[in-house]
């Protein structure tokens, strides 16, 4: 049964013809502005519905989330990737078990191994060589290997620049700055076309890991800075009261500075993983097939030549999609750990 | 008698010429409660902060619990000595990403390493002393001032510390909640623990200790039994300042 409040509706169309109809000029530009809206609305939808050409995506489906990955094994990216959506689903609405809510990170950490795993094979799965990687498959792997390596990475960073000692606080310093005056796309050539030339003969740094590489070096500098930031935040008292307990330096850190600075530091760090994800896209220019780089590589086909609209459309679609995923479960994550700490 | 704190002659100044420490000596026997009095910026949280090792002095010599520190600040005697004596601040500088139990177990895992269970255990009967064992699974924010500050007493003394260093802990308490935290700390003077309270309680002082000492511009002025330092104190500068107290 609809209820509606009828006088509140009648002031607000009061209202609605008070600010938008009050004399002719006024009248004038919300007519303009409407027959605007509806004619780019309509234009946009005949062109989503009728005159866009779709087949170029949904013919292409499996290219766009397995990459060049062989076909009869695609099952092994795709439960990846299902397992790594049915988890954020349990994460936002599974039940409230306390041991099942204290070893959810676990089992996060844990899908990274298992994607390895199903991508790489071996051990009953047949081998499967990384350039065969691609897609959206590809360009989640760039994602959470780099962010997690990129945490502790940064954590080391940001302690080292609040060191004591001289010397550790200016490498780290420096290597933060040199770090965040480069452009990322300069430290992703670096590790595509240099790394291999400093390495000796013979041996052989995976494309994917020297992607990974360089990602984690550009990223580790800026995670560093929001740790610093958060490090900062914690009064001095708390490491008095801590050192009155008779804890050690090391101990310190890992029980009371890390903890507290990560917490403050969570929206910030949110920033940088969501755009480290956009920014894997920067590997098409580099030749990975990510999900970009697919999108590239079905418009140099003869058959879909010029399909550029739909294609970047879809494309914008599904990095939407998952930024939309990636941020709705960073939030669940910053309700849970400020629950209890109204006044942290 | 066993003496716990003896200082001899301590020196401190932060800039040049201004002291907040000037040759400031002292004895605290095992099982007594010192309190120290005094008008704010005299020294005397400097002076309590010198005895676990908080604040670093630039003269003289401190032996507690029978460990001696110089002006040369040994982390590792250091060390030794916060194992065994127990500080509260006036800001109770709880933990807050902890819940309450896992404040009072931390330092007794981590650094008497014992089982968790047995640290729970004896951080529950602490909470039960304080009369907030009700509250061990929350956090230092949902607990008012009093309770946090019981609950900071209670960490101090999950180290089963000889020795308890109290730096104001009232005073940034709401006035009506003074009390609970005051009774806690007659019933540990009451089970011989050695105190250093550094407090504007006067009927805490009266009651409790069993000496005062008051400072003015880090200098020692006087050393009395409470009795008479509140009824006849000897130096003019301390009637003064009870005068001052007591218009309040």
């Amino acid at each position: 049964m609809f209820k509606i409040d009828i006088s509140s509706t009648i002031f607000f169309l009061k209202n609605l013809k008070k600010t938008l109809f009050s004399n002719l000029f006024n009248t004038i530009i919300t007519l303009l502005i409407i027959l605007f809206i509806s004619v780019a609305i309509s234009n946009t939808f005949a062109w989503l519905l009728f005159k866009a050409n779709w087949k170029v995506v949904i013919s292409n489906l499996p290219l766009y989330a397995f990459g060049s990955f062989p076909p009869n094994e695609q099952w092994r990216p795709a439960t990846w990737m299902i397992s790594l959506l049915l988890l954020s689903i349990f994460t936002l609405c599974g039940p409230e078990w306390k041991w099942l809510r204290k070893n959810l990170l676990i089992v996060w950490v844990g899908t990274i191994p298992l994607g390895l795993y199903l991508l790489y094979g071996g051990l009953g799965l047949s081998p499967i060589m990384s350039r065969h990687w691609g897609g959206l498959t590809l360009t989640i792997l760039l994602t959470v290997c780099s962010s997690l390596l990129s945490l502790p990475f940064g954590i080391v960073l940001a302690l080292c620049r609040q060191s004591s000692l001289p010397l550790i606080q200016k490498l780290s310093s420096i290597y933060i700055d040199v770090m965040r005056a480069i452009p990322l796309i300069a430290v992703l050539f670096f590790g595509q076309l240099l790394i291999p030339l400093f390495l000796p003969v013979g041996i052989e740094i995976d494309r994917v890991w020297r992607a990974i590489f360089a990602f984690t070096l550009f990223v580790s500098a800026y995670i560093a800075e929001d740790i610093r930031g958060g490090l900062q935040s914690i009064p001095n008292t708390q490491i008095e009261a801590a050192n009155s307990l008779g804890l050690n330096q090391y101990q310190i850190i890992q029980f009371i500075l890390i903890p507290q600075a990560l917490r403050i530091a969570l929206p910030a760090l949110t920033n940088q993983s969501i755009g480290l994800f956009q920014n894997t896209s920067l590997m098409a220019i580099l030749g990975l097939v990510e999900l970009l780089g697919v999108g590239r590589s079905i418009l140099a086909n003869p058959e879909f030549i010029g399909q550029y609209i739909e294609v970047y459309v879809w494309l914008a679609c599904v990095y939407w999609m998952v930024c939309t995923i990636m941020a709705v479960l960073a939030r669940h994550l910053e309700q849970r750990m400020t629950i209890n700490q109204a006044n942290f | 008698m066993e003496p716990i704190v003896i200082a001899k002659n301590l020196t401190k100044s932060y800039t040049k010429g201004l002291r907040a420490l000037d040759n400031v000596s002292l004895k605290v026997n095992r099982g007594k409660v010192l309190v120290v009095m005094g008008p704010s910026g005299s020294g005397k949280s400097t002076l309590i902060r010198t005895f676990n090792g908080l604040e670093a002095f630039d003269n003289g010599e401190l032996n507690i619990l029978g460990i001696k520190i110089d002006s040369t600040h040994d982390e590792r005697k250091i060390q030794k000595i916060r194992r065994r004596v127990g500080m509260v601040f006036q800001q109770f500088n709880l933990f807050p990403h902890l819940s309450i139990l896992e404040n009072i177990t931390l330092a007794p895992i981590h650094v008497q390493k014992r089982r968790q269970i047995e640290a729970e255990e004896y951080g529950m009967y602490l909470l039960s002393q304080m009369g907030i064992d009700s509250h061990a699974k929350k956090y230092p924010s949902q607990l008012s001032g009093g309770e946090q500050q019981r609950v900071a007493i209670a960490r101090a003394l999950a180290l089963k510390p000889e020795l308890l260093l109290f730096d104001e802990p009232t005073s940034a308490l709401d006035p009506e909640r003074v009390n609970e935290v005051l009774d806690a700390m007659r019933r540990l003077a009451e089970q011989g623990m050695t105190m250093v309270v550094v407090t504007h309680e006067i009927s805490f002082a009266k009651d409790v200790s069993d000496q005062v000492l008051f400072m003015d511009s880090g200098k020692v002025i006087e050393t009395s039994p409470p009795n008479i330092f509140f009824s006849n104190a000897r130096h003019e500068r301390s009637r003064k300042f009870l005068n001052q107290l007591d218009k309040h």
